[in-house]
C-alpha cells in the first residue's frame, strides 16, 4: 500500500479532502461570514476536479506510455453527451415545446420519434454506464487499428486530433440527433434534485471529489504494477519490449482506453455541474490545452497532472475575467516555457529545490559520461 | 469604326429584300400612319416599320409599347412624352428633335392593346435581330431562342444570311431552328431543327425541347426525347468534369498550405503546429500591402499581389527564421516536445494579429485581371480558381527544383540524411536548419498571399487548414514532395465528388476517417521512404 | 542431433539491393555458433528476419523443423523462447537495474497477467541470482541510465538470461568491454551453449576464438563459408572478402 500512496499523493489526497470536507461548511454559512463561500462558486469548483480528472486520464496516457492523445477532449466530451442526454430525457415535458417523449430541439426540427440511440437514456444507469463504455469502446477500436498497425508518437497524435476534429464536425450537423450547434442544454434536475439547489450543487462537488481521488488511485496502481513498469519499458524502448515477448499493442491499447474511460468520467460529471455540453467541447485546441495541464504540472507523476490542470484553469479563470486579451499570450507561452525550462514540470521544479536544500546527493548516483 | 456605318448600311439592304419590306414606304410615312385605324391596321403598320430596318425605329417602337408615344394636336407631329405628367416634354420621335415643354393636353396618346404589344415586340425583335450593335443582335436572337415567335421566322432567317459574327449566327441558327418546331413545318424540318438544336448547350437542349416531348409526331416525339436524354448525359458528364476541376483547384489549396509543412515536417522532421498561422501571416502581409497601395498609389492595386508574394515570403520566411532559432532548435529529436511548444507560438501569433488587427474579417480585394470567369463546355470557370491551381504548381514545382539542384538544397537533403556527415564536410548545419526552416515557413506567406483571395482573412484562419495540412503531408508520405502533390490533388478531388451526395460537412468527415484508416493502414502514407533506413 | 534453426533459401532486398540472398543456415540444439562477415554482409539483417522483425521476401525459418517463424511478430518469436541482444546495448533506462531483470523473468506476459502480478519469493531469489551472476548487485535499485556502457552490455545479457531462452542471438556482445570482460563474456556463453542453442554476431576475432565454436562466414547476404575458426581464415575467398575491401 505505501506504493500505492507515496509522499505526494498523500498530501494531495490530505488536501483535498479537506477542501471537500471544508467547502460544503463553507457553503452553509452565512454570507456574511467572511468564509462563506457562494453556492454559485461550487460548480465552478467541480468544473476544476473534472479538469483535474481529465488531467490524470492523459498523464496515464502520456506521462507512461508515451501516447501523446490530442484528442481526449474528444472522449471526455463523448461522456458528457451521454449524462446530457439522460438530463434531456429527463427534462421531460417541462420543455418549451411541452412534448414528454422529444427533447426541444428535436421537435423544432420537426422530428416526431426519438433515435435509436436515445433509447435507453431516461434510465440513469444506462447513461452512466454508456458515459464510461463509449468513450471507451471508441478508444479501444481505435487503439486497437492504431498500435497493431504500429502507428506511434507524432503520427498517432495527429490522427486523434483528426479523430476530435471529425467528431466536432458530426456533432455540429443537427441530423445526427444531439442537438447540432447549440448542443444539449436547459436541464433541470437529475435523479429529481433540482441541479440548481445548493444541495444538489454540493452533491455534485463531492462526488467529483471522490472521482478525482479514485481515478489517481487506479491510475497509481496501474503504473505501479508490473504492467505499469512494462507500459514505462515501452515508452523507453518499444522494440526491446517487443523482441522480450511482451504484446506492446495490448498495453498500448489497454491504457488508451482506461485513460479515455477516465476522460469520460470527467466529462458525465463535468457537464451536470456546467449545465451545457456542445460540440465546441471537441475542438481539438481543448484537447491540446490538457496537454499543457500535464506538462506544467509534471508529466508522469499523475499527482502533478491534477495540479497543473487546476493552476491554468484557475489562471484562465482570472485572466480571462480580467485582461481577455492576455490569456492566450500566457497559454502560449505557458506551453514554450513548460517545454524549454522545466521539462519536468511543477513537480519537478519541487523536487529539484528540495533536493538543493538537501546536502549533495550520493556520489555513486552521479551520472557516468 | 468604320465597320458600325457600313454594318447599318448592309442591314439596311437586307431589310429591303425581305418580303415585308415589299411595300417600301419610308419610316416617316409609315409613322404618321400610326395614329390612324383600328388596332389591327396598327398593327400592320407596326410591321411595316420593322420590315425598313431602320434603326431609328426602334425607338419608336419602344416608346409605343410604353405607351409613350403621342401626337401633338397642332401639327400632327409624332413625339415621344417624357418629364412629369404635369409638364411633359416632348422629342421628335424619329429625329430626335428637343421639343421642349407640350403643355397638358397638347398631344394624344396612341393606344395600344394587348395583342398589339405581342405584335410590337415580335417587331422589336425582329429589328433588334438586326441592331448595328452586336451585343443587342446577341440579346435579341437569345430572346428568340427563349420565346419563339411564328412570325421572326423570316427575320431569323434574313438575319442569319446577314450575320458576320460567327456567334451571334449560332445563336440565331438556335433560336431559328426553335421556332421552327414552334411553327407549322413539316416534320423532316422540324427533325432537322432539333437535330440543330441538339448541338446547343445542355441547358439549352432542355429548355428548348422539353415542351415537344409530347409531341403529336412520334418520330418527332422520339427525336426530343433522344436529343433530351444525349444533353442529359452530356450535362452529367461536364458535372463531373466540373467536380474534377474544383476537386483540383481544392486540392491545389491544400498543396499550397501543406507544402510548406512537407519541408519542415517532411524533410526536418519538425511538427509546426504554428504553420497555419505563418499562412494567416501571409494572407495579412498581402491585407498590409494592399492597404498601403489604396492609401499611396491606387493606380497599382492590380500589382498588389505581384508585391505582397515576395513581401509575404521574405516576412514570413524571416518569422521562421525566429523560430527555428528561438524555439525549435533546443527541441530537434524531441517531436512531441516540438509540437507543444510550437502550438504556444500559433496561439501568440494568432493573439497578437488579433491585437493589432482586430478579431474580424480584413477585405482583402482581388486585382481586376484576376476576377471574372469563362466558359468552357458545360461549365464556368473562375480565373481565381486558375490563378489558384497555376500559382500552387508553380510554387511546387519551383520548390522541387530548388531541392533538387540548387546547391542550398543539397545541403539540405545531406544535413537531413546525415548530420554529423554533413557538419564534418563543414556544411553549417545550424544555418541550414534555419533556412530549411525559414523556406517552409517561406512558403507557408506564399501560401496565405494565395488563400486571401479565397477565404476570410482573420486571425482564425490558420486554425482551419493545421489538419488538413498534416493529413495531406502524413497521407502523401512523409518526406516526399510528390507524394505530398497527389495526397492533395486527390484528397481534393475525393472531397468533391463526395460533396453532392454526402453534403459538404459528411463529405469532409468521411474523408478524415478515410484517411484516419488509411494511416493505421499504412503508416507511412501513399509513397513511403523505403529502405533499411525507413524500417528503423 | 537436428536443427533448432533452420534458414532455407531466404532472400531479402531493399529497394534493390539484396541484403540477404538465398541465405540457407542450419543451427543444431544446444550449438555455439559465431557469425561473421565484413559490413553488409547481412547479419543484422538475418537477425531481423528471425525475431520477426522483417519480414523476407521468400524463404522459410523453420524452429524445431515445425513452426515457420516468417509468419510470426516479435513478441511471438520472443514467447517461442528466441531471445536477442542488441548490437547496442538497449535497456530500460529509467527503470531500475532490478525492475529491468525483473521484466525480463520468463513470466506470463499478457496485459491482465502482469496488472495483478504478485512478486513472489522465488522471483526475488532468480532476481537476486541473476544480478549476482552479471555483477550488478551493489547497482540493483540504480537507474539503468546511470550505467556505463560496459555495465549495460552485461545488463542486457542479464535480461537475455532471464527470459530462459531456447535460443540466444547475442549481437556483437563485447563492444564496449575491456579486454578481461570480454573473455568473461566468452566464458559466460560458452557455458550456456549445451543447455541453450546460442548465435553469435561478432566482429572481434579475438573474441571469435576465445568461443571456440563453429564458424559462419556471410558475405552479400548469403553463406560464403563455415566451419572452424582456422579452417575459415585459411580460405582464400574469405580473405580475399576481408582484405579486399
Amino acid at each position: 500500500m505505501s506504493k500505492l500512496i507515496d509522499l505526494r499523493m498523500g498530501l494531495f489526497l490530505a488536501a483535498l479532502f479537506i477542501v471537500t470536507v471544508l467547502v460544503p461548511i463553507a457553503s452553509t454559512l452565512d454570507q456574511g461570514s467572511a468564509l462563506s463561500i457562494p453556492s454559485y462558486l461550487i460548480p465552478l469548483m467541480g468544473k476544476y476536479l473534472c479538469y483535474a480528472i481529465l488531467a490524470v486520464a492523459l498523464d496515464l496516457c502520456w506521462g507512461y506510455a508515451g501516447i501523446l492523445s490530442l484528442g481526449h477532449g474528444a472522449f471526455f466530451a463523448l461522456g458528457g453527451y451521454a449524462i446530457g442526454m439522460h438530463l434531456m430525457r429527463e427534462i421531460g415535458a417541462r420543455g418549451v415545446y411541452a412534448n414528454p417523449d422529444l427533447p426541444d430541439f428535436m421537435v423544432f426540427l420537426g422530428w416526431n420519434e426519438l433515435p435509436w440511440f436515445w433509447y435507453g437514456f431516461d434510465w440513469f444507469p444506462f447513461a452512466a454506464v454508456m458515459a464510461l463504455l463509449v468513450p471507451g469502446a471508441l478508444a479501444f477500436v481505435f487503439g486497437w487499428f492504431a498500435f497493431r498497425s504500429r502507428v506511434s508518437g507524432v503520427y498517432l497524435s495527429i490522427i486523434t486530433q483528426a479523430l476530435t476534429f471529425a467528431l466536432l464536425l458530426a456533432f455540429f450537423r443537427n441530423e445526427m440527433g444531439f442537438g447540432g450547434n447549440n448542443g444539449l442544454t436547459d436541464f433541470r434536475d437529475v435523479l429529481g434534485f433540482s441541479l440548481s439547489a445548493p444541495s444538489t450543487r454540493i452533491a455534485l462537488f463531492v462526488l467529483t471529489a471522490i472521482a478525482l481521488a479514485a481515478c489517481l488511485l487506479i491510475a497509481k496502481a496501474i503504473t505501479v504494477s508490473k504492467a505499469g513498469k512494462v507500459l514505462v519499458a515501452v515508452r523507453d524502448a518499444e522494440s526491446r519490449t517487443r523482441f522480450m515477448g511482451y504484446r506492446v499493442e495490448n498495453y498500448s491499447v489497454f491504457v488508451f482506453t482506461v485513460s479515455a474511460m477516465m476522460a469520460g468520467l470527467a466529462g458525465a460529471l463535468y457537464v451536470p455541474q456546467v449545465g451545457i455540453i456542445n460540440p465546441g467541447e471537441f475542438a481539438p485546441a481543448n484537447s491540446i490545452e490538457i496537454v499543457v495541464w500535464v506538462a506544467l504540472g509534471g508529466r508522469g507523476t499523475l499527482v502533478g497532472a491534477a495540479i497543473g490542470a487546476l493552476v491554468v484553469v484557475a489562471v484562465e479563470s482570472w485572466l480571462t475575467a480580467n485582461f481577455p486579451d492576455l490569456w492566450l499570450f500566457a497559454l502560449g507561452a505557458l506551453f514554450i516555457i513548460v517545454v524549454l525550462w522545466m521539462p519536468n514540470g511543477l513537480l519537478g521544479l519541487v523536487e529539484k529545490l528540495r533536493l538543493r536544500r538537501k546536502p549533495a546527493p550520493d556520489p555513486n548516483t552521479e551520472t557516468p559520461a | 469604326m468604320l465597320l458600325r456605318p457600313f454594318l447599318r448600311l448592309v442591314a439596311l439592304c437586307l431589310a429591303m429584300l425581305t418580303p415585308l419590306a415589299a411595300s417600301a414606304q419610308t419610316l416617316e410615312e409609315l409613322v404618321t400612319q400610326l395614329p390612324a385605324g383600328s388596332y389591327d391596321d396598327r398593327a400592320a403598320v407596326v410591321a411595316e416599320i420593322a420590315a425598313t430596318g431602320d434603326p431609328r425605329a426602334l425607338a419608336v417602337l419602344e416608346a409605343l409599347l410604353e405607351g409613350e408615344l403621342e401626337q401633338r394636336n397642332s401639327d400632327g407631329r409624332i413625339v415621344i412624352v417624357g418629364g412629369t405628367r404635369r409638364a411633359p416634354t416632348g422629342t421628335d420621335a424619329l429625329t430626335g428633335e428637343d421639343l421642349g415643354e407640350l403643355g397638358r393636353r397638347a398631344t394624344e396618346r396612341i393606344r395600344v392593346n394587348n395583342s398589339l404589344r405581342r405584335t410590337i415586340r415580335t417587331a422589336m425583335g425582329v429589328m433588334t435581330l438586326r441592331d448595328p450593335d452586336p451585343a443587342r443582335r446577341l440579346a435579341a436572337a437569345e430572346a428568340a431562342l427563349r420565346s419563339p415567335a411564328v412570325e421572326q421566322l423570316d427575320a431569323l432567317d434574313a438575319a442569319m444570311q446577314a450575320e458576320e459574327l460567327d456567334y451571334i449566327r449560332e445563336a440565331q441558327t438556335l433560336a431559328h431552328a426553335a421556332t421552327i418546331l414552334a411553327s407549322d413545318a413539316d416534320t423532316d424540318t422540324k427533325l432537322d431543327a432539333v437535330a440543330v438544336i441538339s448541338g446547343a448547350s445542355a441547358l439549352t437542349v432542355q429548355s428548348t425541347l422539353n415542351a415537344y416531348r409530347a409531341a403529336e409526331d412520334p418520330a418527332l416525339a422520339a427525336a426530343v426525347a433522344d436529343a433530351i436524354e444525349a444533353a442529359e448525359r452530356r450535362q452529367a458528364l461536364w458535372g463531373q468534369a466540373q467536380n474534377l476541376w474544383f476537386g483540383l483547384s481544392l486540392g491545389s489549396v491544400l498543396l499550397l498550405a501543406a507544402i510548406g509543412l512537407a519541408i519542415t515536417f517532411g524533410v526536418m522532421g519538425v511538427i509546426n503546429l504554428a504553420h497555419g498561422e505563418l499562412v494567416m501571416l501571409g494572407a495579412y502581409t498581402t491585407f498590409l500591402v494592399q492597404e498601403t497601395i489604396r492609401t499611396h498609389a491606387p493606380e497599382y492595386f492590380g500589382w498588389s499581389l505581384a508585391i505582397a508574394v515576395p513581401l509575404a515570403f521574405l516576412f514570413v520566411g524571416a518569422v521562421g527564421v525566429a523560430i527555428e532559432r528561438g524555439i525549435v532548435r533546443h527541441l530537434y529529436g524531441r517531436p512531441l516536445e516540438t509540437l507543444l511548444a510550437t502550438w504556444g507560438v500559433s496561439l501568440i501569433l494568432q493573439q497578437a494579429v488579433r491585437s493589432v488587427f482586430g478579431p474580424t474579417n480584413r477585405e482583402v480585394g482581388t486585382p481586376d485581371w484576376m476576377s471574372g470567369a469563362f466558359q468552357l463546355g458545360e461549365m464556368t470557370v473562375t480565373w481565381p480558381r486558375v490563378a489558384i491551381v497555376i500559382f500552387s504548381l508553380t510554387v511546387f514545382f519551383g520548390l522541387l527544383l530548388t531541392m533538387r539542384y540548387s546547391a542550398m538544397g543539397l545541403q539540405m537533403r545531406a544535413v537531413t540524411q546525415n548530420r554529423a556527415m554533413a557538419a564534418n564536410l563543414g556544411i553549417r548545419t545550424g544555418r541550414v536548419d534555419a533556412l530549411t526552416f525559414g523556406l517552409g515557413a517561406g512558403i507557408a506567406g506564399l501560401a496565405g498571399v494565395a488563400l486571401s483571395q479565397i477565404d476570410n482573412v482573420s486571425p482564425n484562419l490558420g486554425q482551419s487548414y493545421i489538419i488538413d495540412s498534416f493529413l495531406v503531408v502524413v497521407f502523401g508520405g512523409v518526406g516526399n514532395l510528390w507524394g505530398t502533390l497527389a495526397a492533395a490533388m486527390s484528397l481534393g478531388v475525393a472531397n468533391k465528388f463526395l460533396e453532392p451526395w454526402a453534403g459538404a460537412v459528411l463529405g469532409k468527415i468521411l474523408i478524415l476517417i478515410f484517411i484516419i484508416l488509411f494511416i493505421q493502414k499504412r503508416p507511412r502514407g501513399l509513397f513511403p521512404q523505403r529502405g533499411r533506413a525507413a524500417e528503423g | 542431433m537436428s536443427a533448432q534453426l533452420f534458414l532455407d533459401g531466404v532472400h531479402r532486398s531493399f529497394d534493390g539491393f539484396k541484403a540477404i540472398n538465398n541465405l540457407t543456415l542450419s543451427v543444431d540444439k544446444g550449438e555455439l555458433r559465431a557469425v561473421i562477415g565484413p559490413n553488409g554482409a547481412g547479419k543484422t539483417t538475418m537477425m531481423d528476419i528471425i525475431t520477426g522483425k522483417t519480414r523476407p521476401d521468400g524463404g522459410e525459418v523453420l524452429w524445431n523443423m515445425s513452426t515457420d517463424l516468417t509468419r510470426m511478430d516479435e513478441a511471438s518469436v520472443a514467447n517461442l523462447g528466441i531471445g536477442r541482444k542488441f548490437q547496442k546495448p538497449t535497456v530500460f533506462e529509467t527503470h531500475t537495474v532490478e525492475d529491468n531483470i525483473r521484466l525480463a523473468l520468463k513470466a506470463p506476459r499478457g496485459v491482465f497477467a502482469t496488472l495483478f502480478h504478485r512478486t513472489g519469493k522465488a522471483e526475488e531469489a532468480r532476481v537476486t541470482a541473476l544480478l549476482d551472476q552479471i555483477r550488478l548487485t551493489h547497482l540493483r535499485a540504480e537507474d539503468a541510465a546511470n550505467l556505463s556502457h560496459g555495465q549495460k552490455q552485461w545488463l542486457e545479457i542479464g535480461m537475455l538470461l532471464a527470459q530462459e531462452p531456447d535460443l540466444l542471438l547475442v549481437d556483437e556482445p563485447a563492444a564496449g568491454m575491456t579486454d578481461a570482460e570480454t573473455m568473461e563474456t566468452a566464458e559466460l556463453l560458452k557455458s550456456i551453449a549445451g543447455q541453450r542453442t546460442v548465435i553469435v554476431v561478432e566482429h572481434d576475432m579475438d573474441f571469435v576464438r576465445a568461443l571456440d565454436c563453429r564458424v559462419t562466414v556471410l558475405h552479400q547476404g548469403s553463406v560464403l563459408a563455415e566451419g572452424s575458426l582456422d579452417h575459415v581464415s585459411a580460405r582464400d575467398d574469405v580473405i580475399e572478402v576481408y582484405l579486399g575491401r
